[in-house]
């Protein structure tokens, strides 16, 4: 059983592809379309990674990330940030509000899984990809 | 006035008892008499004279002409009855005549009555003294007594009668040439002659001349002359005497300070009693050409600022006649002055046979008040903002108008530059939006095509690729909207636009940068009238308006609603947000260049104030409505196009 990733990204085709890398990697891709339903799947399921987008509609990624760091429960799950907002002061604030790791689109496959695996815990493996 | 009124009745009432007292005069003293029916003729007579006078107007006896006849009448029956009377003795007439004599002469009523009281007194004594009272014939003398006394008060009123008239027509002439004569603009002298000595002045000498009435009075008037005038003075007052009048011109006046003043004289003889005095009026040419320079000094600067007015200026007849022009109309139309003046404002500024239209000079003739309006030229690329005001009389009618042309093709141009510099500041602050919007589809690209690289199963990549089609046309629409928005505002490119359509594109363009999808979209669009405009800049009122609705309400949500509708003359344009509001201080100045809440970075400040620009361009007026909390709408009425 691999290890369980949320990707919450309002974005369908940017879900689609990373369900299907991560899924060839052998992870467990749970998936999310707006900031509430990421709510909903991290009440119900134990998650290894968080993938966040910010800009999402009923409740963006700040919020989601806020409320992840600051419950007990799910502060411990590292978060990315995959994001269109490329300036400093948002990456600055991401920081601020505990992501783990701030990536902006677009980004390269490899990118996305140097960090994955970085926050996984599976460095080595990831250099070696 | 009471007493005009009273003046007949007091005549007849004195006549009526000098009759009685007569008549008791003549009957009681009857013994000697020799013609009785001689007397009943003249007691007769005497009555029907008075009541004759009862029929006689109440004028007539104001009237002088009339009083003496009578006073005589009187006397001449009165004196006849006294001669009737028995025993008339020649002291009774001295008595008689010596009341008409003091009555004549007395202009005191109360101290004669009190001379007749003491007279018939004396002479009722005398009477005693004599024994005659107490005789048989003693009634006859005791009726002497009141007899004089009725006749000194008869006498006496009509003699004080008539002095008053005539003192009270005196004294009315003499108070309206006095207040004439105080009260003149000019120096006025009364002169005696031989010596022309002064008997009088006016205030208006004794402010010019620096003396004072009591100083001038008794002075011989050439003795205020310089010595080398005094020939040319005596010269004139020998032509004065001559002919009664005559005029000198600018004479030196010798004021009591020692300076001199400069007069013109005109002397002319008045008969004021007896004796000639002539009058002088002085004229003052000091005050005149004071008064003229000064109205020559406000000429020239008032024509001063007229012609040094960079812009065009131009004084018009309410028939567009031109009166003045300034020099920079000269400069401008290259003509003179004299081919300017005179002629139609519109033949020779414009070469047209009627007024043009839209003139605001029509407006203030039609008005009278002030207009403007700008005019395009496009042969020149220029534009002139022309103002006109009206100049009024004191009744309030046209008495011409000031056209007051100014050169805005600067400004204007400045204007558009500004327009187009908030147009790229606007593409700025949308780049991030943007960058966001394409960098999704663009991460869809690079994640789907290196599945696709990797995928083993050609079959499987059709989907991707057709995922990465999908992305790319996403991202070309993008670059469209951008494209649209950047299209350059030129003022020749104007067309029929649709509103709505416009809106739309706004609209779409808005929510690239902006992707709040808390806030819910309600669109009620009726079809409505295409606008004469450029489509850029309406573009630019619309999204600068739809993006101020999504920021007013960040993080709160509500609802947007754009809604169009077809009025009567005009295409009204509504953006309703449910955002923080406007708070009621700042609604006045929203319009303002610079003015801004948001933070420095955030904003220009210059977005509404080229929604206004934009807006007012085309004629169009733009409202505002915003209560704190609740909301803000604004809204914009285009005209219709006039040749639709």
């Amino acid at each position: 059983m691999g290890k369980k990733i949320l990707v919450a990204d309002d974005e369908e085709v940017i879900r689609k592809f990373l369900r299907i890398h991560l899924a060839k990697l052998g992870y467990e891709v749970k998936e999310a379309a707006d900031g509430e339903q990421a709510m909903e799947q991290l009440g119900k399921d134990d998650f290894d990674l968080l993938i966040c987008d910010i800009l999402m509609p009923k409740k963006d990624g700040w919020e989601v990330i806020k409320e992840v760091k600051t419950n007990p429960k799910t502060k411990n799950i590292p978060v990315i940030v995959l994001t269109a907002k490329n300036e400093d002061s948002d990456m600055f604030k991401g920081y601020d509000l505990g992501v783990n790791y701030y990536m902006t689109k677009p980004f390269t496959k490899g990118q996305l899984l140097y960090g994955l695996k970085l926050m996984l815990g599976e460095t080595q493996e990831a250099i070696r990809t | 006035m009471m007493e005009e009124q009273d003046r007949k009745r007091i005549i007849l009432t004195l006549r009526w008892t000098a009759i009685i007292v007569t008549s008791y005069l003549i009957l009681f003293g009857r013994g000697r008499v020799t013609d009785l029916q001689l007397s009943h003729l003249l007691i007769a007579g005497y009555l029907l004279s008075n009541v004759l006078l009862t029929f006689l107007p109440k004028k007539w006896f104001s009237n002088s002409k009339f009083f003496y006849p009578l006073v005589i009448f009187d006397t001449g029956i009165v004196s006849f009855g006294m001669y009737l009377s028995e025993k008339m003795t020649i002291d009774f007439y001295l008595v008689f005549f010596l009341i008409i004599i003091f009555a004549s002469i007395s202009r005191n009523f109360k101290l004669l009555m009190v001379i007749g009281g003491i007279t018939a007194l004396l002479y009722g004594v005398l009477l005693y003294s004599w024994g005659l009272l107490i005789t048989e014939n003693g009634s006859s003398y005791t009726l002497r007594i009141p007899f004089i006394f009725i006749m000194t008060a008869f006498y006496g009123y009509i003699v004080q009668t008539l002095t008053k008239e005539k003192h009270q027509e005196l004294t009315i002439s003499e108070d309206k040439y006095r207040g004439l004569f105080e009260n003149a603009n000019e120096g006025i002298i009364i002169l005696r002659n031989p010596q022309w000595q002064i008997v009088d002045v006016n205030r208006e000498v004794e402010k010019a001349s620096g003396f004072t009435k009591e100083e001038l009075i008794q002075k011989e008037f050439l003795d205020l002359f310089t010595p080398e005038e005094i020939e040319k003075t005596r010269d004139y007052f020998k032509e004065v005497a001559e002919k009664g009048e005559a005029r000198a011109d600018s004479l030196s006046l010798k004021k009591k300070d020692g300076t001199f003043l400069e007069v013109d004289l005109s002397t002319k003889r008045i008969d004021l009693g007896d004796e000639p005095f002539y009058q002088v009026i002085i004229w003052d040419l000091t005050k005149q050409r004071r008064l003229e320079k000064k109205i020559r000094e406000s000429k020239r600067n008032l024509e001063a600022i007229f012609d040094g007015i960079r812009d065009q200026l131009s004084l018009q007849a309410p028939d567009y006649e031109i009166l003045r022009v300034n020099k920079a109309v000269i400069e401008n139309y290259q003509k003179t002055y004299q081919e300017l003046i005179g002629r139609k404002c519109y033949e020779v500024y414009y070469q047209r046979s009627v007024p043009c239209e839209r003139c605001p000079v029509s407006v203030t003739i039609e008005t009278k008040q002030p207009a403007s309006s700008i005019m395009k030229f496009s042969e020149r690329n220029g534009a002139l903002q022309i103002f006109s005001y009206p100049i009024l009389d004191e009744k309030g009618s046209l008495l011409s108008v000031i056209e007051y042309v100014k050169d805005i093709t600067e400004e204007q141009r400045l204007q558009e530059q500004l327009i187009q510099s908030e147009k790229l500041a606007g593409i700025g602050t949308l780049a991030s939006g943007v960058t966001h919007e394409i960098n999704n589809p663009l991460s869809g690209i690079i994640g789907m095509a290196e599945i696709a690289l990797e995928e083993e199963e050609p079959s499987k990549n059709k989907e991707y690729l057709k995922d990465i089609l999908n992305c790319a046309q996403r991202i070309g629409e993008i670059v469209k909207g951008l494209k649209s928005y950047s299209r350059a505002a030129k003022k020749e490119d104007l067309s029929p636009v649709d509103l709505n359509d416009v809106l739309e594109e706004s609209l779409k363009m808005v929510r690239l940068a902006i992707k709040t999808t808390s806030v819910e979209v309600i669109k009620k669009f009726q079809p409505i009238e295409k606008i004469q405009a450029n489509v850029g800049e309406v573009q630019q009122v619309f999204t600068n308006l739809i993006n101020n609705a999504f920021q007013a309400m960040d993080g709160k949500g509500g609802k947007l609603i754009l809604s169009t509708r077809s009025l009567k003359d005009s295409v009204e344009v509504k953006v309703s947000d449910h955002g923080m509001g406007i708070p009621q201080k700042y609604l006045s100045q929203i319009f303002d260049p610079f003015f801004t809440t948001k933070k420095p970075g955030e904003g220009t400040g210059l977005g509404l104030n080229i929604v206004y620009r934009i807006v007012t361009k085309y004629e169009a007026t733009i409202d505002v409505e915003s209560k704190e909390q609740v909301g803000t709408t604004f809204t914009i009425k285009f005209p219709k196009r006039r040749d639709e």
